[in-house]
């Protein structure tokens, strides 16, 4: 910790964050949902410019979702994760783009895999997947094994074809000399 | 003997014609592979091409379009995206085309098996000619696969391409199965943000909860 | 035939009396891809107006698969999320698990993991400059590094069982020690690449229509490289000095001597440049790396590898991958599998957001190149 970031948020952000230090030059700040974009663009200013990427984890049993963003400083080589919690039921996020525009692709693919809401992205279409109409697929509360059991396997596509003009037999002289 | 056994029948028609066998021997030494790379076998395709394993003395070379192309590859996996361009890929093809199908995934879903957007078994979607077993294979494999395919072509067992035109309906179906589907799978979901509100509006619908 | 829903072809968009915009799928079917990925470009004659890119193909759910098996059957699917460089994916995972678990690895497992990465960054960069050799239809350049690339591969062969993808690091060391008379070979072939870099010089580097083609194209800053997100060997072009070796050492990269060199300019041109030079330093750190090996033990024991119980935490940890830098995030619950391992691949950056700003104004021509040198290879994107 070469830059002393935690106690400096500390003394800037008073109680709205909750900080601690798991690795070495590795750091977690937790916040509230609405104060998240005050504090990445406080982090921004004190040349933490490298935006890693989003991340989502679906708690199920709290019932909540949790976003962490991943920053970098090329000066102090501190990584800091940021940390929100979201309602599991209508979970929506301020959209960081006028911060780090390049996060766009990343809120688009929570979105999909999610189904967390992003007001002010300017294209939250599908990315990945192709005719979706279930759940999104990295929820908890989706198998993924029943899905592909449903609908990629012999029982849903009735394999075996009713045809049996494959076969490749072997054939005999006289057979042969009979398309002569 | 059945008359509607494909093979037999391809069989008696290259014997009516005189130049059958002959129009084999050069067909196989002239396949024309397209450049398509759909999945993570593609990578061992490269060291084939080139000089260490050289495909092209076997007459192969990559062709960058459907129309002139004989062999499609299927390099591994095929996600349900992939999918639709393959099919489609393939019946822009003119015959007789082949089609190889590259690594377990293809077989029997490999190591995707339970994965939700790669799909399990091709030969219901497209029909395959040969196949390769390994994850993925090494470019000896892919060779001798290859050398098999010609000799598959000189016998004329390859006829991939006349059971898709006889039955068409059967394929047809497993493609719109997958596809074309217009219900979910499991459960349908219903995106409670589906009208696109603003913040404001969130907000303030956050704010009227919390004060009924 | 099969129409698939919103299929296109050379569709007419809009027309004024001048011109006319067309809609064109730079396809996944294309010689100049590198890979299944696509984009959507709206062209007037041969200049690109808008890009939409068509990700997805690759999509196999890497993540959702990831929560379903043990902490060790996982090591069967993480090299797959990078098909050139699959290594650095698999020390990045077993680096988070060390870290939740709070372990240290031995000394000799460090050098090993080491000089493993950086034969496949080797293995990687000479893929990589081939594909922008044959984006700009030089072909041999393609054919002579696709044979050295093979004989790094047969060391790999030899050292772990296959070719592409190994599988050999577990969370605690490597799966086992470097046979006898390995570390020999892997010198001569240390030689015998050096002595090739005059020669790919004259071919590639020095090339008039190379340095024409590559000049000026794709320009970026290094402000704002630094904050969109770009890393690796593209950053370092720029005249940064980045280097998740150097910055957060991790492996045997606190031991050893490491002469990062900067090329500046931030075009096309230096990226390529900076993977030559990086080229270099690789075979010279692995020089070192063999000098300095120490003996001792090449895995912790960990018990039943099967049966690894990771307590509660998250960690992330990053690798300096030859396309940028590779990042694992991974939460675990306590329990015997993963609760959510998310991926940070090095190419989203580049393919997903600066192709809106840079392929604006382009030619079709150029796309493909531009694509391989920002080292854009499209299984990171779609995971």
């Amino acid at each position: 910790m070469s830059d002393n970031i935690l106690a400096r948020a500390g003394k800037m952000h008073g109680d709205k964050i909750e900080c601690r230090e798991k690795y070495k030059a590795q750091l977690e700040i937790k916040t509230h949902r609405d104060y998240v974009l005050n504090l990445l663009t406080w982090l921004k200013s004190e040349r933490y410019v490298h935006l890693s990427f989003m991340s989502c984890i679906d708690w199920i049993e709290e019932n909540e979702f949790e976003l962490v963003w991943h920053v970098f400083s090329y000066e102090s080589k501190n990584h800091i994760l940021v940390k929100t919690r979201l309602n599991r039921e209508k979970p929506w996020m301020h959209t960081a783009i006028n911060i780090w525009p390049h996060v766009q692709p990343y809120e688009q693919e929570i979105h999909e895999m999610f189904g967390v809401y992003f007001p002010g992205n300017p294209d939250l279409s599908g990315l990945f997947l192709h005719n979706w109409l279930d759940l999104p697929p990295l929820r908890k509360d989706f198998i993924a094994k029943d899905y592909s059991l449903a609908l990629y396997t012999t029982d849903a596509l009735g394999l075996t074809p009713p045809f049996d003009d494959i076969d490749i037999v072997e054939i005999t002289a006289e057979e042969s000399r009979d398309g002569e | 003997m059945e008359m509607d056994n494909l093979y037999l029948a391809n069989l008696r028609e290259e014997k009516q014609n005189m130049w059958g066998g002959l129009v084999n021997y050069f067909r196989k030494r002239s396949m024309w592979m397209l450049y398509y790379c759909t999945g993570c076998g593609a990578i061992e395709l490269p060291p084939t091409m080139t000089s260490r394993y050289d495909m092209e003395r076997l007459g192969m070379g990559p062709m960058a379009t459907p129309r002139q192309a004989d062999l499609l590859l299927i390099t591994g996996y095929l996600s349900v995206k992939t999918l639709k361009r393959v099919i489609w890929s393939y019946e822009q093809m003119q015959e007789p085309k082949y089609v190889v199908g590259f690594g377990s995934c293809p077989i029997n879903g490999g190591i995707y098996w339970d994965a939700y957007p790669v799909i399990n078994h091709l030969e219901a979607f497209i029909p395959v000619d040969m196949s390769i077993a390994g994850c993925m294979p090494r470019p000896q494999a892919i060779i001798d696969a290859f050398e098999k395919l010609m000799g598959e072509i000189q016998e004329g067992k390859a006829i991939g391409y006349k059971r898709y035109e006889k039955h068409y309906d059967w394929y047809k179906k497993n493609q719109d199965a997958v596809l074309g589907r217009t219900e979910a799978v499991l459960k349908p979901w219903n995106d409670p943000f589906a009208s696109n509100p603003s913040v404001d509006e969130l907000m303030a619908l956050e704010k009227g909860e919390s004060n009924v | 035939m099969y129409l698939p829903d919103g299929y296109t072809t050379l569709d007419k968009i809009s027309e004024n009396d001048d011109y006319a915009v067309y809609d064109l799928f730079f396809g996944p079917n294309h010689p100049g891809m590198h890979g299944n990925f696509g984009y959507v470009l709206d062209m007037v004659g041969t200049e690109i107006l808008r890009v939409r890119p068509n990700a997805g193909q690759l999509h196999r759910g890497f993540e959702k698969a990831m929560e379903n098996k043990l902490w060790a059957q996982n090591l069967s699917l993480i090299p797959r999320v990078c098909v050139p460089d699959p290594d650095p994916n698999e020390v990045a995972y077993c680096q988070a698990v060390e870290a939740i678990l709070g372990v240290e690895i031995p000394r000799r497992a460090r050098y090993i993991r080491s000089i493993v990465l950086e034969m496949s960054r080797l293995g990687s960069f000479l893929m990589g400059m081939g594909g922008v050799g044959g984006a700009l239809g030089h072909y041999s350049t393609m054919y002579l590094m696709m044979i050295d690339r093979d004989l790094i591969l047969d060391l790999f062969e030899a050292l772990t069982g296959g070719r592409v993808y190994h599988i050999y690091n577990i969370p605690g060391g490597v799966r086992r020690d470097i046979p006898d008379g390995w570390t020999d070979k892997l010198l001569e072939l240390c030689d015998r690449l050096e002595s090739k870099l005059p020669e790919w010089d004259r071919l590639l580097y020095e090339n008039p229509v190379v340095q024409d083609r590559l000049g000026g194209l794709g320009y970026i800053s290094a402000e704002e490289a630094m904050s969109s997100g770009i890393t690796g060997p593209s950053l370092r072009a720029c005249g940064v000095k980045a280097d998740v070796r150097i910055d957060t050492p991790y492996a045997a990269y606190d031991e050893i001597e490491i002469n990062s060199k900067l090329s500046e300019g931030g075009d096309a041109l230096a990226r390529a440049v900076q993977v030559r030079l990086d080229f270099e330093e690789a075979v010279n750190i692995i020089r070192r790396l063999v000098k300095q090996l120490p003996d001792g033990d090449y895995k912790l024991d960990l018990g039943n590898i099967s049966k690894l119980r990771v307590p509660k935490g998250d960690a992330y940890s990053k690798v300096e991958a030859s396309k940028g830098e590779f990042g694992y995030y991974v939460v675990s619950d306590g329990g015997l599998k993963p609760y959510r391992v998310s991926v940070r691949g090095p190419s989203m950056p580049a393919g997903m957001y600066l192709c809106h700003k840079h392929l604006r104004g382009m030619k079709i021509d150029d796309v493909a190149v531009w694509m391989a040198s920002f080292a854009i290879c499209p299984p990171d994107i779609d995971r």
